[in-house]
């Protein structure tokens, strides 16, 4: 198939009435998400995932996926208005869209962020269809020790270049991997870790492991630091109309940071957040004044902004072609496919046509929906602003509940989810990421197969992965990251602390 | 001298995950060879491979001051306590009761004090749940005590 001819196949599938309603409907509560500081997409996701056993997987998947895209949306709103980032993604947007808004040009902020999300995301679809041809052919010649060496490389690339000290990231990733462990062992069929549970012989489930990471460490965490000082101020629709200046400013930041998003998004083990950062730093090293940035400078919104929002439709790239998420969200995308019975992979793209193409065509038409919903909705996502977390909390609460339970109706998953939560905020709480160890569980597993399956074929000699030149490459930039990391020590924490403050 | 107890306590608490880990698969499971690896391989490995990672996170923490991090601890507890209510209660109470519980827990602990919001919030939640998942999605719960469907 031709990517024409793909991308035609695509549209049939993408307009499908019951897929364009997913795709709207996901949207739509991608962008609530966003906007409400407190849940990230990461638990919207989660909290959506049983309900997607009902629905399709085509369905499934575009309704995922635009709750992602819908997110990076939303959360530059919260970011502006507030200056509490709704996602991590759009953290950065803070430090230019918040004193933006202070200076009453909130609309023309808002503005910006949208226009560059919808910039960046078709530019990443362009990106994410030539890189997907490419990259799945190129990966039939792959090999099961390619595989794992190219697994491993994306888990240490992930705690490298992440925020964080780099043993904490490893020991996240390592303690993830422990995880997937647990449960019956594919090749021998022995029970490791179970301690007799009948419950965890398939494992720790990926829906309870993901909401108490996500879902309820985030509640714990937001229940006294949601509380706000004041409400948003307004902002109407004449306010968003930018001046000449503006547009004329934001063209090459948009480009820049689609370029830079693109690229990292489809490097597995980087993400949108990284990508976000590196756009705000670039900008403000090729800015002519670099002092107006943090003052309410229109690149440090309009780059960040299409970076994050290209960083998250290319992230498919790795997961879709190889199988391999780049972050924890992609983590949860190929958990989601699993469960609907796709594996992904290089051969995904002949063998289930419909899923990929309608998956890219639908990020096109779901970003239009983003792009002409969200303007002149603008005014019910500030009101949505007002509404205090604490009326919000137990309720998302009782749908963590029931979403654990509806996937196989077992309370025991409901308790594993308390003690999962809390271990999970204290993590956060002492600077451990539990997206690494997220990321861990999930591909643990997928590298143990590939581990045993390259030592078989090689006979037990260990020096198969250096012989193949691509997991020997896998290697060598897997060594060049570990160094790396050790280099860095903390000299980008500037940026990062900054948002924090 | 002060200390990172954070990092001090964590990394040991991981290395000793790390050596438990290694040290129970080890005592229950094959190991088998590279070429044939067992059950045991992977796992010994990874806890090994725990364990040295913690040393690298407590060791240094020794000889470093450390930031005191908040903890929410009463926020914490009360949305770990309606979690586990809502696990354990929802057999014998059935869905309904349990939400009215586990929301009335949750929010004990809500910046904003106070009984009357809590009982909208409570009423409001329990007719949501009655009407999306029992009603709507048709979930199979246990709707009222002792009646399971």
């Amino acid at each position: 198939m031709t990517t024409l001819e793909g991308l035609a196949h695509g549209l049939a599938v993408a307009l499908q009435p019951s897929i364009l309603i997913y795709s709207l409907l996901g949207a739509v509560l991608g962008t609530l998400v966003g906007v409400l500081p407190g849940i990230g997409a990461m638990a919207a996701i989660t909290l959506l995932l049983p309900i997607t056993y009902y629905i399709s997987s085509e369905a499934a998947l575009v309704m995922l996926a635009a709750v992602y895209y819908g997110a990076q949306y939303g959360g530059a709103v919260a970011s502006i208005l507030l200056r509490l980032p709704g996602t991590p993604q759009s953290a950065v947007t803070t430090l230019d869209g918040y004193p933006m808004a202070q200076q009453g040009r909130a609309g023309v902020a808002l503005f910006t962020a949208m226009i560059s999300s919808f910039a960046g995301s078709m530019l990443g679809i362009v990106i994410l269809v030539l890189l997907a041809g490419w990259l799945s052919r190129l990966a039939t010649s792959f090999g099961a020790a390619d595989y794992a060496a190219m697994m491993v490389m994306g888990l240490v690339a992930a705690s490298t270049i992440g925020e964080g000290r780099m043993a904490k990231s490893l020991a996240m990733v390592v303690l993830g991997v422990i995880l997937g462990c647990v449960g019956t062992d594919v090749n021998s069929g022995a029970q490791r870790f179970t301690f007799g549970q009948v419950q965890l012989l398939d494992g720790i489930n990926l829906v309870a492991l993901a909401m108490g990471l996500f879902g309820l460490a985030e509640i714990i965490g937001n229940i006294r630091k949601a509380e706000r000082d004041g409400p948003p101020a307004r902002v109407t629709l004449r306010q968003l109309v930018p001046t000449r200046d503006d547009l004329r400013r934001i063209v090459a930041p948009i480009t820049r940071g689609t370029a830079l998003g693109g690229f990292f998004g489809a490097l597995p083990g980087t993400g949108s957040t990284i990508s976000s950062f590196l756009s705000y730093a670039l900008e403000r090293r090729v800015a002519r004044r670099p002092e107006r940035f943090g003052k309410g400078a229109i690149e440090g919104v309009a780059g960040p902004e299409a970076a994050n929002n290209a960083a998250s439709i290319t992230a498919f790239v790795p997961t879709l072609t190889l199988g391999i998420p780049g972050d924890p969200i992609m983590a949860l995308m190929l958990g989601a496919l699993v469960i609907h019975g796709i594996q992904p992979g290089p051969m995904m793209l002949q063998a289930h046509p419909d899923m990929f193409w309608g998956l890219v065509v639908s990020f096109g038409i779901g970003n239009l929906f983003l792009l002409v919903l969200n303007l002149p909705l603008i005014g019910i996502w500030v009101s949505m602003l007002r509404i205090p977390f604490h009326w919000l909390y137990p309720a998302i609460i009782i749908f963590v509940c029931l979403g654990v339970y509806s996937v196989r109706g077992s309370t025991f998953d409901i308790v594993m989810v308390a003690a999962i939560g809390a271990i999970g905020y204290a993590l956060t709480q002492a600077a451990f990421s539990p997206a690494l160890l997220l990321l861990g569980f999930v591909l643990g597993p997928l590298i143990e197969t590939n581990l045993r399956r390259a030592l078989l074929v090689s006979r037990g000699d260990p020096m198969i992965f250096l012989e193949r030149p691509i997991a020997c490459g896998f290697l060598v930039a897997t060594l060049a990251l570990l160094i790396y990391g050790l280099l860095k020590r903390s000299d980008r924490g500037s940026t990062s602390s900054k948002v924090a403050d | 001298m002060r200390r990172d107890l954070h990092d001090l306590g964590w990394g040991a608490a991981l290395a000793l995950t790390g050596l438990a880990v290694a040290g129970y698969a080890f005592a229950s499971y094959d190991m088998g060879s590279l070429r044939r690896m067992g059950p045991g391989f992977f796992p010994v490995t990874l806890g090994l491979l725990l364990a040295g990672l913690g040393a690298l996170i407590a060791v240094p923490a020794m000889g470093r001051p450390g930031r005191p991090r908040p903890f929410a601890w009463p926020e914490t507890i009360a949305v770990v306590a309606a979690l586990l209510v809502f696990g354990l209660a929802l057999d014998r109470l059935g869905v309904l009761l349990t939400t009215a519980l586990t929301v009335l827990i949750a929010s004990a602990v809500a910046p904003r004090r106070g009984l009357g919001w809590r009982l909208v919030l409570t009423v409001a939640v329990t007719a949501l749940v009655w009407l999306v998942f029992v009603r709507g999605l048709n979930m199979s719960l246990p709707v009222w005590p002792g009646a399971l469907r």
